[in-house]
């Protein structure tokens, strides 16, 4: 009797969670295109019509709407746009080799904000403020630069100026099962202490139910995008008033150690490989209790047709650490201009990037179905669309969302999150090792990060 | 014998005319090189193709080790110059360097022996006629034709995943227990070495079976007649007369071990840690995560320069081992 009663349940929680998805599908009305919207900008957008210019973008979901909308501005403007479309790790490489060379391949790309202090160290690409500041070239007060998610801006802002404008983007969050937190009274977590209490409790590795993952490969982009929050969060420093790097403090050592700890306690066999995509399938396939990562995961563990778990889904922000803070992970996709061009592309570029920023563009890529199952955006960059009633309801996976989202983007964010400085990618390939190493426990936390501080150190005098 | 030129024939004559004093290839005559229409016609066939080797080949080889002697840190643009030998110096302080050689070094060797020793098993077992031997052989060799890539995300996400593997679920059958096979420092080499072999033992089992169906028969019928037993047979006739075949599996497997890159990289990226970091993939790290161009350069060359005098080295190691033939 009571079985059946439970599978009555489940089966109406499902539908009910299938209906919301559909509810959020109809939704997609919000969203349509506005012919005139273009038109109310001062600027001539047919300037520079007949040039061509070439992108690099990644295969995520957003550059495929992107692209799909990119005749829309080509019939406003005249410039046609080709794309080349490869995977995140071999389009930085191309970028950086491109830039490096000044070959001028490609118009722009999707930058990592990390590395926009090595384009601008060497010139690679133009400031954006030389094309805001143009008013043949930008309407300023159509573009609204000052709506674009303030926290994007300052994380491509270097020595002051602007080196690529954010396009799409997302925020880490804590991500649970409301079901499993109900049905063992736990509320969700204020603190990493909490955090780790309540995945304790729900720790049931016998019915294949696991406490809490996060990423634990090995990477510039994979543990350190994790790794650093904990950091932050337990007061860690990167460097010294000096310019010294401390990440072997007492702090980052507890931070490290926490970060091992529950993730050998309370995470899968194997989470030492797991980037972002292996720990929203378990979660998806109810094998987690939760996990911290990108808000966009909930576009994925919210469909029903990919998810078991649908439905039942909690979002929070990052629990705050002993330093009393909390700190998520600071990341948009950027798009610089390459310094290599001729003078009349950089201004093409600009004239697309200008589009591709602005909020009518957004709202329309917002919803736009590429593909019939195609999910919506939770990356939008602007506030003023994160307030609208329309896009709220399109994201309202559960009634807080789009809050929790906007919340983390405002107030938990740490510009020190990770060094900005040209020597960021070495940097975050040391860490991510030691990281790794605390991880599998090939060396203590505070070993790993004394080996780790000492590279540092020689990396930064050489 | 029949009546065209042997190979070696041929070769002989080559050597004879790149031989200082040898027949000359060209005249030298009044100050100019002459060719005579034979050798112009020779020469502008190749042409095209020497040309072409030139520019994809020995053009990047020479820029690679240009490279390898400058400072180019693309995080560090003003700091470009020239600085001779000061990246391989560099090199000799660099434990990171020293422990990827080590694991390259253990990596190669365990993978070529066990290829060598697996491949020959198979290749002797397949060797008589029996029912099913051409499924057999069809199924030894499958692996090869898979990319090294595909071969490296199989291993990751179907085979050694903890709990869902399928490797995994044999070892907890068989009372090993579930394990991170590519996760645990401890057991990640291992675990890569069985992959590489595992993909190309039949490169090996290839070549023995060819070299055991061309053996004279001979010998074989001559054991029939004394009292020899199945293993004095594979011991004093098999094994010296597959002699430059085990040379030459050993040879190139090395070769392409030394190379190797992409199976690791799709499996482990190294890690974890540094456990599975070979000096390819260190020197990938080096030159385009770090963008340390110049130190990569270095790191390349180095290995180039340790493939190169193994190829060398082996060369004549052959040559005495085919002699008494």
């Amino acid at each position: 009797m009571e079985r059946i009663t439970r599978r009555e349940m489940l089966r109406a929680t499902a539908l009910g969670a299938a209906a919301l998805y559909l509810d959020r599908l109809g939704a997609a009305a919000w969203g349509g295109a506005e012919p005139d919207a273009y038109a109310s900008a001062r600027i001539n957008w047919r300037q520079l019509a007949g040039e061509r210019i070439h992108i690099l973008v990644t295969p995520a979901h957003y550059f495929t709407k992107f692209r799909s909308i990119t005749p829309e501005f080509t019939r406003l403007t005249g410039i046609e746009v080709t794309f080349e479309v490869i995977p995140p790790r071999e389009m930085r490489e191309k970028a950086v080799l491109d830039l490096g060379a000044r070959t001028g391949n490609y118009a722009s790309h999707t930058a990592d904000p990390m590395y926009l202090p090595l384009y601008a160290a060497n010139n690679w690409v133009e400031p954006l403020d030389l094309f805001l500041n143009d008013d043949k070239l930008t309407d300023r007060k159509w573009f609204d630069l000052e709506d674009i998610i303030p926290l994007w801006r300052r994380a491509n802002t270097v020595r002051g100026r602007l080196w690529g404008m954010p396009v799409e983007g997302e925020v880490t969050i804590h991500i649970y099962r409301r079901d499993v937190y109900e049905r063992l009274g736990l509320r969700p977590p204020e603190t990493l202490e909490e955090l780790r209490e309540n995945a304790r409790r729900a720790h049931s590795p016998a019915q294949n139910l696991f406490g809490l993952a996060l990423r634990g490969f090995r990477g510039p982009g994979q543990n350190m995008y994790i790794w650093p929050s904990l950091f932050r969060a337990f007061g860690g420093q990167w460097f010294d008033h000096a310019g010294r790097p401390t990440v072997n403090s007492e702090a980052g050592v507890r931070s490290l150690e926490w970060y091992v700890s529950v993730l050998r306690e309370f995470a899968p066999k194997g989470v030492e490989n797991w980037n972002w995509p292996e720990i929203m399938e378990a979660f998806a396939a109810g094998t987690l209790v939760q996990y911290i990562d990108a808000n966009s995961t909930a576009s994925v563990i919210e469909n029903p047709a990919k998810s078991k778990v649908a439905g039942q889904v909690g979002y929070r922000r990052w629990p705050k650490g002993p330093a009393g803070k909390r700190v998520t992970s600071i990341w948009n996709w950027a798009m610089p201009i390459n310094a290599a061009l001729p003078a009349r592309k950089k201004q093409a570029t600009w004239l697309y990037i200008q589009w591709l920023a602005s909020r009518p563009t957004q709202i329309r890529s917002a919803t736009f179905k590429e593909t019939p199952d195609a999910v919506v955006r939770t990356g939008v960059n602007r506030v003023s669309i994160w307030r609208d009633p329309g896009y709220r309801r399109v994201i309202a996976f559960t009634p807080d969302y789009a809050d929790v989202v906007l919340t983390s983007l405002r107030e938990d964010t740490d510009p020190d999150w990770r060094p900005r400085i040209p020597e960021w990618p070495e940097i975050g390939e040391v860490m991510a090792i030691a990281v790794q190493e605390a991880l599998v426990g090939r060396k203590t936390p505070k070993q790993a990060l004394d080996d780790a501080n000492a590279e540092l150190r020689r990396i930064l005098r050489r | 014998m029949n009546g065209r030129p042997s190979p070696t024939a041929l070769a002989d004559e080559v050597a004879e005319r790149a031989r200082p004093g040898g027949i000359p290839f060209a005249r030298l005559a009044g100050g100019r090189w002459r060719l005579n229409g034979e050798e112009r016609f020779g020469l502008l066939l190749v042409g095209p193709s020497l040309l072409l080797l030139l520019l994809v080949s020995a053009m990047p080889l020479g820029l690679l080790l240009g490279t390898s002697l400058f400072r180019v840190e693309l995080t560090k643009p003003w700091a470009t110059g020239f600085v001779g030998l000061g990246n391989y110096l560099q090199m000799l302080e660099d434990a990171r360097f020293w422990h990827s050689l080590g694991v390259t070094v253990l990596y190669t060797g365990t993978t070529v022996v066990l290829q060598t020793v697996l491949g020959l098993a198979f290749a002797l077992a397949l060797a008589e006629e029996m029912r099913g031997r051409n499924l057999l052989r069809t199924v030894v060799l499958l692996p090869m034709i898979l990319t090294p890539v595909v071969v490296g995300l199989v291993w990751r996400t179907l085979l050694l995943t903890p709990r869902y593997g399928l490797l995994d679920y044999i070892a907890q059958l068989v009372g090993v227990g579930s394990h991170s096979w590519l996760g645990d420092p401890a057991l990640a080499l291992g675990a890569v070495i069985v992959m590489h072999t595992w993909q190309w033992t039949p490169f090996a089992f290839l070549v023995f079976s060819a070299s055991l169906a061309a053996l004279p028969v001979e010998p074989f019928e001559a054991a029939k007649l004394e009292p020899v037993t199945a293993w004095q047979r594979l011991r004093y006739i098999t094994l010296p007369l597959l002699r430059p075949a085990i040379v030459t599996v050993v040879v190139v497997r090395t070769i392409v071990a030394l190379r190797a890159f992409d199976a690791i990289f799709a499996a482990t990226g190294g890690g974890p840690g540094t456990a599975t970091e070979i000096l390819n993939l260190y020197a990938y790290r080096v030159a385009f995560n770090n963008l340390n161009l110049g130190y990569g350069a270095a790191l390349a060359s180095t290995l180039l320069l340790a493939t190169a005098a193994m190829t060398v080295g082996f060369g004549r190691v052959r040559a005495v081992v085919e002699e008494p033939r």
